[in-house]
């Protein structure tokens, strides 16, 4: 049993390089396929800076963005039921057997991570594909990413390639000023 | 993704939460100020009305629930941190003892003509037990005290519900819970005018009952705008995303509701048809009596109440931190 904590006790964490990123969506369409998330709605994006610069030095960047799995996540905070909760490896999740579909956390969210699935009447968000973490296999759009941008892995663990690469490189996270502390991080 | 997860059925919930809230708190204090004839009709329409629009309103909501077969969840649990569970628990309670003040405000003949079908006869006992001498008025206080501190609840929590959301800078500063609270009173109070001003006996009560619910009328009426003003001045000095959010009413699509309708049409036009109505008791011993102003003014400050939930619901589901793409925290590649 204590090896087992020892074992569970885990922070799971995205980061993406954003050098890597060119836009192919790739993790998008993934994450449809493997969650089966209905059109409109879609449990991951990527934002786009728009061309940046003076010609002839543009540029252009692309912040790929889902649910931040937050360690102080404002829609459980929000939600009345606490159908909204954090696993022990700080994914949030949704327990729809007590979900009454208020979507105050949908409101609450500060960067508009949840949606209405109107086909299975739930609210979808992000799961960092758990499901697929016991087999040892990474979320559907870490592993499916082309440009190897997306990494995913337990911050906890000094050696992990999320640790290494926060740990070397600058990084930052969305909306740090909601003070959330996302689990979500971008580096350079 | 839609634009508005929140429509109007929470519009009109909030309205008529604050306006059932407003009522009982008429109620409450006419029956507070006690003398048995002036205030009677205030504290009898205002009981009567009191739970019937946070009746409606409760179902409303569920029925606006996206899962609403799971709504009993609500009441298996206590979230601290959730202004809505805090809130659902409110309102059960309130539709609760409101339901009982109506009752302990229906005249004795009504009760008996009420309770002499056979199906519940057996329940007539509860009709002599409430009108027992001396009985009947100490439970009407009670219910009017528990009244007062549990509407100011309900209609704090309708602000609430929205002041609690940091990522809508438009909802999320300190006023706007006072701002909802006096403007539920408001309604409430208002309702309680448009009613009893059918009712009232000018001879009986020599206007007195007017002039109490004028009289706080156009307090709430003061201090709403006492909460406008500084809510627009923080907002103003405030950062740059509640700056940003409150180009929604300077300037937006909500504009024109807020400003015309809502300050205009909701505080200030029935403000002065009130201050018009009242200020002959100040010399004299009787106000001007119209109906027909009575009513306008009622349903001016009604339509106002609607109008600044419906501009606040809307317009703070507008509002957010910052654009989109100012959030890419990014320099050139």
């Amino acid at each position: 049993m204590k090896q087992n904590e020892e074992e569970t006790k885990k922070r799971y964490a995205m980061v993406v390089e954003l050098k890597k990123c060119f836009n192919c969506k790739g993790c998008v369409v993934a994450c449809r396929a493997e969650n089966k998330v209905p059109l409109p709605i879609s449990r991951n994006w990527i934002d786009e800076s728009g061309v940046r610069g003076r010609y002839p030095f543009l540029g252009m960047t692309f912040e790929p963005a889902a649910c931040n799995h937050c360690e102080d996540p404002p829609c459980e905070r929000v939600c009345p039921t606490g159908a909204t909760f954090r696993s022990p490896e700080g994914i949030v999740l949704v327990d729809n057997r007590k979900c009454v579909g208020c979507k105050y956390c949908i409101l609450a969210c500060p960067y508009d991570a949840r949606s209405v699935n109107h086909r299975d009447r739930v609210i979808e968000k992000c799961t960092f594909c758990r499901h697929r973490l016991p087999e040892g296999r990474t979320p559907a759009c870490v592993s499916t990413c082309m440009g190897h941008a997306r990494h995913f892995g337990d911050i906890l663990d000094p050696n992990s390639e999320v640790s290494r690469l926060l740990a070397e490189k600058d990084r930052y996270v969305k909306k740090k000023e909601a003070g959330t502390r996302p689990a979500f991080y971008y580096v350079y | 993704m839609e634009m508005f997860d929140w429509g109007w059925l929470i519009v009109i919930y909030l309205f008529f939460g604050g306006l059932g809230a407003g009522a009982y708190f008429v109620s409450g204090l006419a029956t507070y100020l006690g003398n048995a004839t002036t205030y009677r009709s205030i504290a009898r329409w205002g009981a009567y009305l009191a739970p019937f629009p946070i009746i409606i309103g409760s179902g409303i909501l569920i029925f606006d629930l996206f899962r609403p077969w799971n709504f009993y969840r609500l009441f298996l649990t206590i979230q601290f941190t959730s202004p809505m569970s805090i809130g659902s628990w409110i309102l059960m309670v309130f539709s609760g003892v409101s339901l009982i003040n109506a009752f302990l405000w229906v005249p004795r003949e009504t009760k008996e003509r009420l309770f002499s079908r056979k199906r519940v006869k057996k329940w007539k006992g509860l009709v002599d037990w409430s009108w027992k001498p001396g009985t009947q008025e100490r439970l009407r206080n009670v219910f009017a005290a528990m009244g007062l501190p549990l509407s100011a609840g309900v209609a704090l929590y309708t602000g609430i519900l929205l002041g609690a959301i940091p990522a809508r800078p438009f909802w999320n500063t300190p006023m706007l819970a006072q701002l909802f609270l006096f403007s539920g009173l408001s309604t409430g109070t208002a309702a309680v005018i448009i009613l009893t001003s059918f009712t009232r006996d000018h001879a009986l009560t020599g206007d007195q009952d007017a002039k109490l619910l004028y009289t706080l009328d156009i307090l709430l009426i003061c201090l709403e705008m006492l909460i406008i003003v500084p809510f627009l001045l923080h907002a103003y000095l405030a950062t740059a995303s509640i700056q940003n959010s409150l180009q929604l009413i300077l300037g937006g699509p909500y504009t024109l509701l807020f400003w015309g309708v809502v300050v205009l049409g909701g505080l200030l036009i029935p403000l002065l048809v009130e201050i018009y109505e009242i200020y002959p008791m100040v010399f004299k011993k009787h106000m001007h009596h119209s109906r027909a102003l009575e009513v306008a003014s009622g349903i001016l400050v009604l339509v106002g109440g609607l109008t600044l939930r419906y501009v606040f619901v809307f317009g703070g589901q507008l509002s957010a931190f910052d654009p989109k793409v100012a959030s890419l925290g990014l320099g050139m590649p």
